[in-house]
Parts: C-alpha cells; sequence; structure tokens
C-alpha cells in the first residue's frame, strides 16, 4: 500500500469519523439535562484526535491547525473544565461542519483558506478558557529518556517457554503445484538444509489403483524441522508454491515429536499469525478499513442490475412459452421453472441490495442545513431523526438530497415561530423538527415533521387569489388550501428569506419526487404543526404491476397505487352533468376515468358493466377510478426508461418487456387522472 | 543478519490509516516481520500466544488505551519482558510520566516521520 492509497483509506475513514463525531454531539445534546456522558464525549474526543492525527501525515496543515483547537476545547469538555449548555453545542456543531468542510476541501486537494476558520478558531479558544495554543510540546521537554531493550534474537526470548526454533511443517501441494512442473523433493531438500528435519510422509488419501487419478496430488508431508533461522526463512522456500499448496508452519514445544502431534495436523496453533497458510495475514489486512468491505466501480453494479434485469424478463418468456405450449401442470418442468423464478428474483433483490444505503449520511446533512437555516433565521431549531438506518436505493437517496433540504428550510423559515412567539404561545421556546425514515409495505416512507405553527390557510388562500392560482368566489376545504402550497409559482413569504427563496417552490419539489416515483402529500393542524409524508419506491428498477387490458392494449398499472378493484353495479355510476361520470363506493363519489379515452385508444363509454374499476389514490389524497376492460395478471415488471428516447409522455410513466416479448405501457395512475381532468380532458382531445 | 531482518514488531492502532503509516515506516526501515492489530484487548490475547521483540501502539484507542495496553503487557509474565513504543498526537506531561511509570520504553509524536521512527525504535533495540 503506497502513500496514495493510504491517504484514500484517510479520507474515507474520516467519513466514519465525522459521522461518530455528529452522532457523539448529537447524543451529548440530547442528554444535556440528564448530564454528560464520559464515553460520549471521548468517543468525540478521539474523532477529532485520530483526524488531527491522519492529517499530520498528510500535512494538512490548516486541518491539523483547527484540529487541534477544536481537540482543546473538547479536551475541556472531557475535563469538566467547561460545561456542556446550548451556546457551547452550537459552537461544537458549527466546528464539526467546519471540519466536514476542511476534510472536504483537503481531499479535493486544495488548501484555500475557509472564510470563518480563524473566526470559529477563536471562539473554540475561548470557549475552552485558555489562549490559543501553539502545538505540543516534545516528549524532550518532559525529560523523558528511551529505555533500551536487551534483544537476544536467537527466537528463545519471545516465549517464557523456550521452543529453540521447532516448527511443526503441515504441507499439502495441490494438482496444480505438479501441473506447473514443481517437485516436492528439492523443496524438501532445500527445507532440510535449514536445519535438522524429521519428515512423515501421510500417504491417507492415496485411493485404489483403479480410482487413482494419475495427475491428482494425493500425498502430504508432514515435517518437524529443528532450526536456528527465523521462521519467514521457511516461508520463503515455499514462495514460489504458496498459491499451489497448502502450507501450514507452526512452532512446536520443546518436546513434542512428530508422533505426538495428531495426523495430518500441526499442533493447535498457538496464534493465527503464525499459523495458517504461508501468506501472512499481516499482509491481508494491512491498513484497510476495519469492515470487511469491497468498493465496487457503480458501473459494474448498474451494469449487473441491468442484467439480472434482462434475466428476469427472459425467465418471464420463458415461463410464457411453457405455458403456451401446454405442458401439464404437473410436469417437471413446471416445477424446475418456478424454482428458477424464484432463484432470478432472489438474484434481483441481492443485486439490487447492492445499491442500498442507508439514509443515515443524507439526514445528517439535514441536520446541518437545519441549524443554518435556523441560525440565519433568528430561530432556536432541534432536528430529531428517526430510522436512520433505513436502507434506500442510491440514486433515490442522491436525487433526494434537493427536495428534502428544501423542505428541511421550509420547515424553520416557515414553520416554526420565532422563540418569543413561541413562548407565547406556550410552547418550548426550541422548535422540534422530526425526520423520520421507515419501511412501509415495500415503500419507504419519509416524514418530515414540525411543532410550528401549522398552515396559516386564511394567508394561503388570500396569496392563491391574488395571484390568480384560485378563482376569487372559490371555497376550498382545508386540505385543498394545503395543497395550494404546491402550485407552481407559489410562494408565501411575503420578504423572500434568503433560505427558501431559492428559486425552488414546492412545486419543484413535488415534481422530483413524483419523478423518483413517489408521492408527496402534507398534513396541518393550526397551532400544532405540519408534516410533509414522502412515499418512495424501494427500487427504481422493478415494480409490482398489475397487468391490464385497456382496449386490447396490455398496460402495467403500478400495485402501489392501486387501493382496490371492483365491478360496478351500473345503478351506483351516475352522470354528472358536465359529461363526467362517478361511482358510489361506501357512501362517497368518486370519479370515473376512462383510460381507453384518455389514451385515446376509443370513445368514451358509459357503462361499465363488463369492465373493472381500479381503485387508486393519487398524490393528492384525492381517489379516483380507473377503468379497464380486464385484469390480466399481478407480476413484478422491470421498468425500462422511455425519457432518452419519448421524452416525458403524460400519464404514461414507463414502459416494460412481457413474458411474451410485447413492450407494455406503465401508466402512471396521477398524471392520467391529471390528463382526465384537464380542460381539454377525454373527448376533447380525440 | 541484521536486526531489522529478524526483529518481530507489532503495531495496535485502531485506524487503519494511521495503522498504515506506522507499518510503511517500519518497511521503509526494512523490517520485515510486522505483526498488526486494531485494538489493545485483541492485542494482549495475541501477544500471550504469539510473542514479538517490541510493541508500538497508538495512545488513543477505544476501550484500552495505549497506556492501559502497557500496563496489561508489564503484568503478564509472557509479553512484560517486550519493548513498548508509544505513538501518540498528543504529547503531554502526564502521558509521558505515566508511560514512564509503566515501562515504557520509547514515545513517538504524530506526525512522524521514517527517520524518527528508525530513531525512536533504534534508542529501544539497537542498530537495526
Amino acid at each position: 500500500m503506497d502513500h496514495a492509497d493510504i491517504r484514500e483509506t484517510f479520507f474515507t475513514e474520516c467519513e466514519d469519523l465525522l459521522e461518530a463525531l455528529h452522532d457523539g454531539l448529537a447524543r451529548i445534546e440530547y442528554t444535556l439535562c440528564i448530564g454528560m456522558d464520559a464515553e460520549t464525549v471521548n468517543t468525540v474526543f478521539r474523532a477529532v484526535h485520530s483526524i488531527k492525527g491522519g492529517a499530520g501525515a498528510f500535512k494538512l496543515d490548516q486541518l491539523v491547525r483547527f484540529a487541534h483547537q477544536f481537540e482543546t476545547t473538547l479536551d475541556a469538555l472531557r475535563a469538566g473544565r467547561i460545561v456542556a449548555d446550548p451556546a457551547l453545542m452550537g459552537l461544537l456543531h458549527r466546528s464539526a461542519d467546519q471540519l466536514s468542510d476542511l476534510v472536504q476541501v483537503a481531499r479535493a486537494g486544495n488548501d484555500a483558506a475557509c472564510p470563518n476558520l480563524l473566526c470559529l478558531t477563536h471562539e473554540l479558544a475561548a470557549a475552552a478558557g485558555e489562549d490559543e495554543d501553539n502545538g505540543d510540546s516534545d516528549a524532550e521537554d518532559f525529560g523523558f529518556s528511551p529505555l533500551s531493550l536487551d534483544l537476544d534474537l536467537g527466537g528463545s526470548d519471545l516465549t517464557s517457554g523456550s521452543n529453540g526454533g521447532r516448527y511443526a511443517i503441515a504441507f499439502s501441494p495441490t494438482r496444480a503445484l505438479y501441473a506447473c512442473g514443481n517437485d516436492t523433493s528439492v523443496l524438501l531438500r532445500v527445507l532440510s538444509d535449514l536445519g535438522r528435519m524429521e519428515v512423515r510422509l501421510d500417504r491417507s488419501r492415496l485411493p485404489d489403483f483403479d480410482a487413482l487419478d494419475w495427475q491428482e496430488s494425493w500425498l502430504d508431508w508432514q515435517i518437524i524441522l529443528e532450526t536456528d533461522e527465523p521462521e519467514h526463512q521457511i516461508d520463503e522456500i515455499f514462495e514460489f508454491v504458496e498459491d499451489l499448496c497448502r502450507l501450514e508452519v507452526s512452532p512446536l514445544p520443546e518436546d513434542m515429536t512428530l508422533e505426538e502431534t495428531e495426523v495430518g495436523h500441526a499442533p493447535e496453533p498457538p496464534a493465527s499469525t503464525v499459523a495458517g497458510p504461508l501468506k501472512k495475514p499481516a499482509d491481508e489486512g494491512r491498513g484497510s478499513a476495519p469492515r470487511a468491505t469491497v468498493r465496487v466501480d457503480l458501473d459494474r453494479v448498474d451494469r449487473l442490475i441491468n442484467i439480472v434485469g434482462e434475466l428476469v424478463i427472459n425467465q418471464a418468456m420463458l415461463s410464457q412459452c411453457v405455458q403456451d405450449e401446454g405442458v401439464p401442470q404437473r410436469s417437471p418442468m413446471r416445477g424446475r421453472l418456478d424454482d428458477f423464478r424464484s432463484l432470478a428474483r432472489e438474484i434481483q433483490a441481492s443485486v439490487m441490495a447492492i445499491r442500498a444505503q442507508a439514509i443515515k449520511p443524507l439526514f445528517q446533512r439535514m441536520a446541518r442545513i437545519a441549524r443554518e437555516a435556523a441560525t440565519s433565521a433568528g430561530k432556536q431549531v432541534r432536528l430529531v431523526t428517526e430510522g436512520e438506518g433505513t436502507e434506500v436505493d442510491k440514486t433515490v437517496i442522491e436525487r433526494l438530497a434537493d427536495p428534502l433540504t428544501h423542505m428541511i428550510r421550509n420547515a424553520v423559515d416557515h414553520g416554526i415561530e420565532t422563540p418569543e412567539l413561541r413562548a407565547s404561545a406556550g410552547k418550548s421556546e426550541t422548535g422540534m423538527i422530526t425526520l423520520s425514515a421507515a419501511h412501509r409495505s415495500g415503500r419507504v416512507l419519509i416524514e418530515v415533521q414540525d411543532d410550528g405553527g401549522g398552515i396559516n390557510r386564511p394567508r394561503v388562500l388570500e396569496i392563491a387569489r391574488s395571484k390568480g392560482l384560485v378563482p376569487e368566489n372559490a371555497v376550498l376545504s382545508d386540505e385543498e388550501t394545503d395543497e395550494l402550497l404546491f402550485m407552481p409559482g407559489f410562494s408565501t413569504a411575503s420578504v423572500l428569506s434568503d433560505l427558501s427563496g431559492r428559486g425552488v417552490g414546492m412545486d419543484v419539489v413535488r415534481s422530483t419526487i413524483e419523478s423518483l416515483g413517489g408521492r408527496v402529500g402534507i398534513t396541518s393542524v393550526p397551532g400544532h404543526g405540519t408534516r410533509f409524508s414522502i412515499s418512495l419506491p424501494l427500487t427504481l428498477a422493478v415494480l409490482d404491476g398489475m397487468v391490464v387490458d385497456v382496449s386490447g392494449q396490455t398496460m402495467v398499472i403500478p400495485v402501489s397505487t392501486i387501493i382496490e378493484t371492483l365491478r360496478p353495479c351500473p345503478a351506483d355510476v351516475h352522470g354528472l352533468g358536465s359529461g363526467g361520470q362517478v361511482v358510489g363506493i361506501r357512501g362517497s363519489f368518486v370519479p370515473i376515468v376512462d383510460c381507453g379515452a384518455v389514451f385515446g385508444y376509443r370513445d368514451p363509454v358509459h357503462t361499465y358493466d363488463k369492465s373493472v374499476l381500479l381503485l387508486v389514490e393519487t398524490g393528492r389524497q384525492k381517489l379516483c377510478a380507473l377503468v379497464v376492460d380486464a385484469i390480466h395478471d399481478q407480476r413484478q415488471v422491470v421498468i425500462k426508461g422511455l425519457e432518452t428516447g419519448y421524452g416525458d409522455i403524460p400519464g404514461i410513466a414507463a414502459a416494460t418487456i412481457l413474458g411474451d416479448g410485447r413492450i407494455a405501457l406503465i401508466i402512471d395512475p396521477e398524471g392520467l387522472v391529471e390528463l382526465g381532468a384537464s380542460p381539454h380532458g377525454p373527448g376533447s382531445e380525440l | 543478519m541484521a536486526l531489522r531482518d529478524s526483529i518481530r514488531i507489532m503495531v495496535v492502532d485502531d485506524m487503519s490509516t494511521s495503522r498504515g503509516l506506522i507499518i510503511q515506516a517500519l518497511e521503509e526501515i526494512g523490517i520485515k516481520r510486522i505483526d498488526f492489530c486494531k485494538d489493545g484487548a485483541t492485542a494482549l490475547r495475541q501477544l500471550a500466544a504469539n510473542p514479538v521483540h517490541l510493541v508500538i501502539s497508538d495512545f488513543n484507542m477505544p476501550g484500552l488505551d495505549g497506556l492501559g495496553l502497557l500496563k496489561g503487557i508489564r503484568e503478564n509474565k509472557t509479553t512484560q519482558r517486550m519493548g513498548f513504543i508509544l505513538v501518540s498526537g498528543t504529547a503531554s506531561r502526564d502521558i509521558v510520566e505515566k508511560g514512564q511509570s509503566l515501562g515504557m520504553n520509547n514515545f513517538i509524536k504524530k506526525p512522524f516521520t521514517t527517520d524518527g521512527m528508525r530513531r525512536a525504535i533504534q534508542a529501544v533495540v539497537g542498530a537495526l
């Protein structure tokens, strides 16, 4: 491992350390009222210290200087010289953010000065109650003098019960060792040069003559070597065949002989570093991250996902063929095919899991956004996160960053009230924003909840009217009013603050989330707060779909959007003056949208006795009944995007390939309903 | 044979970065037999089963820190004669004095150079 590799490892390790730092600070803050947990403070201190240590080795001076001051302040906290009050916690949080920035700057390779750095360093020094100190003194300053050690390197000083350089060696060549032209007798002769050697040949694996594969390796050797040479001399002899044999070298107690060692085994190895294959463990994990992980190029994973997608499609086609050929149900082929299907699914799920990541880093970034937004708005906010371990597809996480940032800023800016207002309303001066993630029935549910004033609906209405978004005389329900927030061109802040007014409105948040196959909803209780709920698919590559027939076209509707399916009784279908229709379901009326008509496959029909209605929920938490002609099947389909070839098609989310090789469009129910409800809706565009 | 060929050293550090840096320095010096460990408790177990001549340990580790490891090494008969060099980012009088009382053989401050590491080791075991 060279210097550049270690440097890269350092930055990877920094990510973990920074995570531990942010975590620790959050925990300290959380437990402020019940006193500080010493171990948590220690963890935080160690994280900063380790970053400093590594940074020093790579001469990242700016980082070292800042980490040093940070560490000094944390040390004061650890020693109880200063107290963790909210002001200090704020400072520590900001310092942690600064440290993250510095690490990022260093990783990018520019040692550009950060503007707030000096200021923050002074603040840290002031908080620690001392002058900025300029580095540590050297050990020599304390009058420390090295203590020399008398080494007798005969090998006997290492253990109290000396073993005088006796080694048990178990040597089992593989077939490949011989195939490569190596001669075991040469190896053994060279080994014997190291000292006195006892050799025993183990022929126990040798089969009868008839069963003998003459190219296979059947012989093993057990050797006891008494030598003055160090152990690595033994390793060197076998260096060229280390991958071609199984070799165990272990030091042997003084008086043990071959007979006492179990046949085929060296005595219980004293420690894993000596026994085991020749390749020393020290070479394997040296300097690598403590967790056993491999870093893989994302392109490779995506290629794999694509191929697995093809495999699943291929499997579906195969099943279809078998079906069409009329293979009897009880035929073994069917059974094998079922196994194939479940295996293909399993592979697919496992491959998808490679792309899944915990949402925690994203949430940690949000904590920082909340802090910065609160500072600049002059509010006190605490962000609480839940379900950070929830795993979500990498792309989903990446594309969620912007909308989530906006929602957090929104919550701070518009949701949480000023401390004075909160106090007068009898609330704690510090507002609370809860950011949570959880898996819910095959989807990921992310919620942003604040305990602020809730949506000021009269104000929202007023603005919407003044901007001409709703007619003057319109009467809107609470839900409809809340929905106005998602309308393009809507912004409630009378003065654009520098936080939310960045040209991104809630409409962009909604469209971003919908482009991920997600939905976003809003609920609000005046005086108690607002909750935004985002529901997202676990992956962007497959989808559980209902395969339906629409005017002879096979189409797919995401099962996640379907609440129920029903065959309407003609008496329940009622016409509306506008030409639209509703169906009465358990006392409420649900508008009917005819898929065939909206997509222009046929003229609108008015009787649905032969059709099936799919009750779907759209993002606006409104129900709608989609008319289809028949339901064929419910199955997992591989999503094939259409954007690159056809652009955005209203009402169509993507396409998929069915088992028989045909292409089916995947319906986007929300878009479809919008299409059906638009003034140029069904009929008029045909 | 030179001492650097035969001396056996165990590096103890929880951070793969600094562990990597120490090992890199040792390899540059030409030391052949290097073991490593990621925490103090495991190090104590390994050292007892599989002794070395010299332990080079970080100070700042979770669980058992560098000085805790030194204390453990000195308390066990099998390991008590091993050399011990402490590596630390902070050189406080407190740490050095405590190390001294526990029989620390040498001390090296981070960041260190390969040369500094060589000197620190040679001060304990003689010419490498």
